[in-house]
């Protein structure tokens, strides 16, 4: 569960990126996060990922204060975290699996169980013909597929997708939802876009962000901006 | 291995700028223990030899020779003697000459000179003790060693300081350039280096390959001065020899071990190998360490 509570985050030149906002999504839910550039969608993951700390309130993720000042759990909260980046943040002097592995070796799992868990995942990705193929001689979707299974490896219970379909066609864009439509019931998904026609279709609940406020909270899905 | 290896191509000025400090200073460090090492080895081999020794003219009689021992040893200043008659002086230039038949030759019992090796309490009592010698009649000679222990305790006492000077200097060169270096090759890695932040790694995760590299570096560049040096010294050992010749062996007294240093041994070898091998990995993992110590912290 991720639960939000009256945060607001302001950075020191003094504009506020988001503004006492309050929303829980409970355990294996599917959200999207939508509203223009600048609502504040990727300040909220930031501060899932504990990269930014809230000016005030509080963030619980899986029964943990996160904005505690005795916190010291962050490793273990990142490792329960997967991350998709609209930009990939693929490594290009690592091949598919070396890259997908990642995740496992930063909590050093055993070699023969990266290999396993990394086949698995390549499979999900549909991208198992590939698990030695460098990212340079890869299209956008299929980095983008490299980075979801990356961020879903292991026992990553959260995944956040920062604009996952950002850089893509609209082609490749439906395929990468697909995948992430796979996923869902088996973990935590927030998807942060202004992709109306992806979230108009998937009947997802949507937060709708704007200024830093959130504005809407659409349990049915859809919206317009 | 292949990934420390990758790295290394990657940067090739970085590294061999990193490679050629670590190699001048290791390759210095090395040259300056195993001169310090023969120094401290001669100035032990001199400190054992005797502190005085007398040596008699030809004709003058053991009785003679046996009555100045005895008032030496009456004045209780003396720790022990030992009397050479010209035939064990004999033996000693024979053994000394073996290789050289013709020094063998012209040489005979009766023209070496009998002596007393006379070993003091203190230092203070060897001028005094020569000076009573120097008196007596039937003496042709005194030796006296103070004077050169005293040079060479004067010699090695700047030598170490001007090592320690040196050192100093080396290291703080060494670990600047290596430092500079490494945050060269951690601001190429940032982005990979956030992603491993985010996803979970440990902050000793993101400075093993780091840390790993700065190793195999130091390791690379210590034995290569290793090598280079231990050929010379090899090269030169005839050289050596000849200089050193008489002295059979130059040990380095160790509180707890005697390391012997001439003639060139495999234990003094692995010794200067091991502490060349640890200086410079100890010298280029705390430099790695501060450098990626030292991101993670302006990026936390």
């Amino acid at each position: 569960m991720i639960k939000f509570d009256e945060v607001t985050k302001q950075f020191p030149l003094g504009n506020t990126a988001l503004e006492k906002i309050s929303f829980t999504v409970t355990d294996n839910e599917f959200i999207f996060l939508v509203g223009p550039s600048g609502a504040g969608k990727t300040t909220i993951l930031k501060l899932i990922l504990r990269e930014y700390h809230p000016t005030s309130g509080s963030i619980l993720v899986n029964d943990l204060d996160i904005c505690a000042k005795n916190f010291h759990d962050l490793l273990n909260l990142r490792r329960s975290i997967g991350i998709v980046f609209q930009d990939f943040k693929i490594l290009f002097d690592k091949d598919v699996f070396e890259n997908i592995a990642l995740s496992l070796n930063v909590i050093e799992v055993h070699r023969l169980e990266v290999k396993k868990q990394v086949k698995q995942a390549l499979e999900l990705v549909s991208l198992s013909k590939k698990e030695h193929v460098f990212p340079a001689q890869l299209s956008a979707g299929e980095l983008q597929r490299v980075a979801i299974a990356r961020a879903i490896i292991g026992d990553r219970t959260i995944l956040l997708a920062d604009e996952p379909t950002g850089n893509l066609d609209p082609k490749t864009s439906w395929e990468i939802m697909k995948i992430f439509k796979k996923l869902e019931g088996k973990r935590t998904i927030i998807i942060a876009t202004h992709n109306t026609d992806i979230v108009n279709s998937m009947q997802k609940r949507v937060l709708v962000m704007k200024d830093g406020n959130l504005v809407k909270d659409n349990r049915k899905g859809g919206y317009e901006l | 291995m292949k990934e420390l290896l990758t790295s290394l191509r990657r940067t090739p000025y970085q590294t061999l700028s990193a490679f050629l400090v670590l190699f001048f200073t290791l390759f210095l460090s090395v040259a300056l223990f195993v001169s310090l090492s023969f120094l401290y080895g001669i100035l032990g081999y001199i400190e054992t030899r005797p502190q005085v020794t007398v040596y008699f003219q030809t004709k003058t009689s053991e009785a003679d020779i046996f009555k100045i021992r005895d008032e030496i040893d009456k004045s209780g200043k003396v720790l022990s003697m030992r009397y050479i008659s010209k035939d064990e002086a004999f033996k000693i230039y024979k053994n000394l000459n073996k290789d050289n038949p013709l020094l063998l030759e012209m040489v005979s019992a009766d023209i070496l000179p009998p002596s007393l090796e006379i070993f003091a309490k203190k230092p203070i009592y060897l001028p005094e003790i020569a000076e009573f010698l120097k008196k007596q009649s039937g003496v042709d000679e005194v030796q006296f060693q103070k004077d050169i222990v005293d040079q060479l305790l004067t010699l090695t006492s700047i030598l170490r300081k001007v090592t320690f000077v040196f050192f100093a200097f080396l290291i703080l060169m060494s670990i600047v350039v290596l430092t500079t270096t490494t945050m060269f090759k951690v601001a190429l890695k940032k982005d990979e280096i956030e992603l491993l932040k985010l996803l979970g790694a440990t902050n000793f995760y993101i400075k093993k390959p780091f840390l790993f590299e700065s190793i195999f570096l130091g390791f690379s560049a210590s034995t290569l001065s290793f090598c280079i040096l231990i050929g010379l010294l090899f090269y030169n050992s005839p050289f050596l020899g000849s200089y050193l010749r008489g002295i059979p062996a130059l040990a380095l007294n160790l509180n707890f071990y005697q390391l012997i240093v001439w003639p060139i041994n495999w234990i003094f070898l692995a010794v200067t190998f091991t502490l060349s091998s640890l200086f410079g990995m100890g010298i280029a993992a705390v430099a790695s360490l501060f450098a990626t110590d030292k991101y993670l912290k302006e990026t936390s």
